[in-house]
């Protein structure tokens, strides 16, 4: 029987703009980068060393900026504390203000620990206007002892800990968001918070790998391949993880075949052709596959392995930001009467617009800048550390 | 307190004999005193809890027993009180209904808070759907389909469903979107944010951001006629009786009458959102 | 007591922290309890006035039963008649302005109520109050339309017309030729 195209009414005005699609990409950021510097500073992992304070400090920054798409998105942004002031329990979203506090506020707390001993000899060495700035990042106690250097290096470590689960619980949330809808076929799976929570990880260990990179040759060093290759052993497994059970989805939906597939199908051969099967699973997962091998030998050149990851890392970014755009834009494609497509509007120029999306990915990056200005990030963590932890 | 004048103004205007009260629509009954009461005990348990809420809001709202809220977690399920039945064996696609809720309730142009879909069986398989103009068939320029290719065709009038176990109301944020005593799924606009979570969640696609609010837009049963006693708009406008509106908690209402007597179903019934709004004569192509 | 001071110093920045949090989370605790709305909660987990704000909204459509309070000669005719289901604004636009202004005249003899216009056409009756022996104002229901139940009145203007042997076909009045339009016998 064939079908000709049908729209409910109201399905052609998609409620979700790109800014949702920018949401769950930029706290996936938040969660992966931090699951890598938890590596070091719960798993000691030695080799990520030089890039745990990057991590942490990195995490911190997406975050500040996990809040700006959803409030571009609210078409009442005035009204944005209902949320803390009369939450349903109920709703993800409203979830979302308690677990997102929650987690800036130990991400806050660790970052300001971790770099204590350096606000605090910045305090104490430079003078004037300068001095005063960074004795107020030290809340006034300007002096450190070895003992409350070891307290703070245990209380780093339980806060790594507890911000494990509550970097999973953020970003699995998300996927939540998205998996608890029933009302739409392409949203509706259990595996839903799985597959984001474990993109998530590979999108934070993917851009912590770039920004190694860019920020080592910024600075005239060469990045640690130990730390690269690790990163990039990660990186795989992570991603193998992710397209394993992104397939075994879409494969259970196929074997099925039940009463939605057949809108779902077009959706994909149609619609998403290139987003999902071009650059999300193709370019987006299978080359990065085989470019991260090249991390498992020792025989390879240094330089082939350091752009081999580089480029694999690009390429996963681009993938991570296909799958959101693929769920997002994807679950919006297709009428609720399951008969028919609709146009996904994309404007420059608007307040949910792609320029605003543009600036919005380019905000971390300059705190990032800022921050580097402020706190020693570049620096490895100090050889204190620990050893003081154990 | 509100709710008593509300409540009160309900039942005085039902004594007045002027009203158009068809068979239907009418609330003077012991059905009507029944829940009356229901309503009170509850309205007084609340303003129990309302003392504790200057602090902790929430721990009170949690709490609640007729949140309506709950879906999968778990509600307190009262009996509805009002329903909706959709004869599409009477629709005629007049669109009389379509410019009567337009009007009534201000519908922003490019949106619908009900709208008629027509479905036509056509000889060799296909299924067309397509919707039925404001002006109805006769004030639009759309080619006529030739009778002689058809099957079968009939309309099938949509709105908001209010479900028992509503996802829009499930996933609203702030508890603005609620549920009234009466069963009503209605909005706060004072408080929505306009995130549209509930526009994804209402599997019917009756949910839309009212370009003009920035807040989250739907058919209400015409809440405020329904209060006065009057039937919603849409009913009041079919030239065929195909909108039939009610109490279900008083077997002998016309509607309640009807529920009872045909096979009656409900759109997309294995969500388990258990709509309140059921329809008479649609298959399975009806989504 | 060195011991305690030497805790103190090691752990006073912790201290500081500690206060900075809980005098934070308690500002916007109290914040939180002063932007509670009025009326949250008291019939549910819900504003309670957004129920009265929405039930008090205005009825816009107009019952027949208004109309009939002046037109009432309308009502007689049309209580036989087939057409007994047709609302009144269904041929006649919604009549808002018209009714109101029909409210003021009954309470001030000085006012004329102003006559109906003629309709123009336009198939969405949201405009006020029109008159019309248009035979576009009966197809709106009638004109044969794939979907309609079997047991429904369906005209085809020509056929209709070469039936019953009319021979004016192009005048937009035809239906109002023979039939009336209140006490509409077939």
């Amino acid at each position: 029987m064939s079908e000709i195209p049908f729209v409910f009414p109201n399905d052609v005005h998609p409620p979700w703009s790109i800014m949702i699609v920018l949401y769950p990409y930029i706290t996936g950021l938040v969660a992966g980068a931090f699951v890598v510097s938890a590596l070091y500073h719960v798993f000691h992992r030695e080799a990520l060393k030089p890039v745990a304070r990057l991590a942490l400090v990195t995490s911190l920054c997406f975050c500040a900026f996990a809040t700006l798409p959803l409030l571009l998105h609210l078409h009442r942004p005035e009204r944005c504390f209902n949320v803390l002031v009369t939450p349903s329990v109920t709703s993800a979203i409203a979830g979302f203000g308690f677990i997102y506090s929650a987690y800036m506020l130990v991400l806050v707390v660790e970052v300001w620990l971790v770099f204590r001993p350096a606000i605090v000899e910045q305090a104490n060495s430079l003078t004037g206007a300068k001095a005063l700035f960074y004795r107020v990042l030290a809340l006034g106690v300007t002096d450190i002892t070895d003992r409350s250097r070891a307290i703070d290096s245990r209380l780093i470590r339980v806060l790594a800990i507890m911000g494990i689960p509550i970097a999973c619980v953020l970003h699995g949330y998300v996927g939540f968001l998205f998996g608890a809808v029933k009302a739409n076929p392409w949203w509706s799976t259990a595996l839903m918070p799985v597959i984001f929570l474990i993109s998530a990880i590979v999108s934070g260990i993917a851009a912590l790998i770039l920004l190694y990179q860019f920020i080592s040759w910024r600075r005239g060093e060469t990045a640690d391949r130990e730390c690269v290759g690790a990163l990039a052993r990660y990186l795989w497994m992570f991603l193998v993880l992710a397209a394993s059970l992104e397939g075994l989805e879409l494969l259970q939906m196929a074997y099925e075949a039940g009463g939605e597939w057949p809108i779902l199908r077009a959706l994909l051969t149609e619609h998403l052709a290139v987003s999902y099967g071009l650059v999300q699973v193709l370019i987006g997962s299978l080359v990065p596959l085989l470019l991260l091998l090249t991390s498992f030998t020792r025989r390879l050149p240094a330089r082939l392995v350091m752009f081999s990851s580089g480029l694999a890392s690009l390429l996963i970014l681009v993938q991570v930001f296909a799958m959101r755009w693929n769920v997002v834009v994807g679950g919006q494609l297709f009428s609720k009467s399951f008969r028919g497509f609709v146009e996904f509007p994309l404007h420059w120029m608007s307040r949910e617009g792609l320029l605003a999306a543009a600036v919005i990915l380019t905000l971390p990056l300059a705190a990032l800048w800022v921050a580097g200005k402020i706190l020693p990030i570049w620096q490895p963590a100090e050889a204190g550390t620990l050893a003081d932890a154990r | 307190m509100v709710e008593l004048e509300v409540i009160g103004g309900a039942n005085g205007q039902c004594g007045g004999s002027s009203d158009p009260c068809e068979s239907a629509g009418c609330q003077c009954d012991s059905a009507e005193s029944d829940s009356r009461r229901q309503f009170l005990q509850q309205a007084s348990t609340f303003a129990l809890g309302a003392v504790s809420l200057t602090l902790f809001p929430v721990s009170v709202a949690e709490g609640e027993p007729a949140g309506g809220a709950g879906g999968g977690l778990g509600t307190d399920a009262q009996p509805p009180m009002y329903g909706f039945l959709v004869d599409t064996e009477k629709c005629i696609g007049s669109g009389k209904c379509l410019t009567a809720c337009r009007v009534e309730n201000d519908v922003p142009e490019g949106y619908q808070r009900t709208w008629v879909e027509r479905y036509v069986h056509f000889k060799d398989g296909t299924v067309q759907v397509d919707l039925v103009p404001e002006t109805g068939y006769a004030g639009s320029d759309q080619p006529p389909i030739d009778p002689e290719q058809v099957e079968r065709a009939y309309f099938v009038p949509k709105l908001c469903n209010h479900c028992e176990d509503a996802p829009c109301n499930q996933v609203c944020p702030v508890h603005a979107s609620f549920t009234s005593p009466e069963g009503f799924e209605l909005i706060d606009t004072e408080r929505c944010i306009g995130c549209a979570y509930c526009v994804q969640a209402c599997p019917y696609g009756t949910r839309f951001i009212n370009p003009d609010t920035g807040t989250a837009d739907k058919c209400t049963w015409c809440y405020h006629r329904v209060m006065r006693d009057e039937d919603p708009a849409c009913v009041e406008a079919c030239p065929v009786g195909a909108r039939l509106f009610g109490r279900v908690d008083d077997p002998d209402s016309e509607i309640s009458q009807r529920i009872a007597a045909i096979p009656t179903s409900v759109l997309k019934a294995h969500l388990g959102t258990h709509p309140k709004t059921r329809y008479l004569g649609i298959s399975d192509e009806v989504t | 007591m060195n011991r305690i001071v030497a805790l103190w110093r090691d752990t006073r920045h912790l201290w500081v922290l500690l206060i900075l949090v809980v005098g934070i989370g308690a500002v916007a605790l109290m914040a939180r309890a002063r932007m509670v709305p009025e009326s949250y909660g008291e019939t549910g987990p819900y504003r309670a006035r957004a129920r009265d704000e929405i039930a008090a909204k205005p009825s816009v459509l107009i019952a027949d039963a208004t109309c009939l309070e002046c037109h009432a000669d309308v009502g007689e005719e049309r209580a036989e008649s087939l057409h007994k289901a047709v609302r009144c604004f269904h041929c006649h636009g919604v009549g808002h302005e018209h009714v109101a202004l029909a409210r003021k005249a009954a309470e001030n003899p000085d006012l004329s109520v102003p006559p109906a216009a003629e309709w123009d056409g336009n198939f969405r009756t949201d405009i006020d109050l029109y008159v019309t022996e248009d035979r576009a104002t009966c197809l709106a229901c009638h004109q044969a339309v794939v979907g309609m139940p079997e047991d429904f009145k369906k005209i085809n203007v020509a056929e209709h017309l070469e039936n019953m042997g009319a021979s004016e076909t192009e005048s937009r009045e035809t239906c109002f030729e023979c039939h009336a339009g209140h006490d509409t016998a077939p």
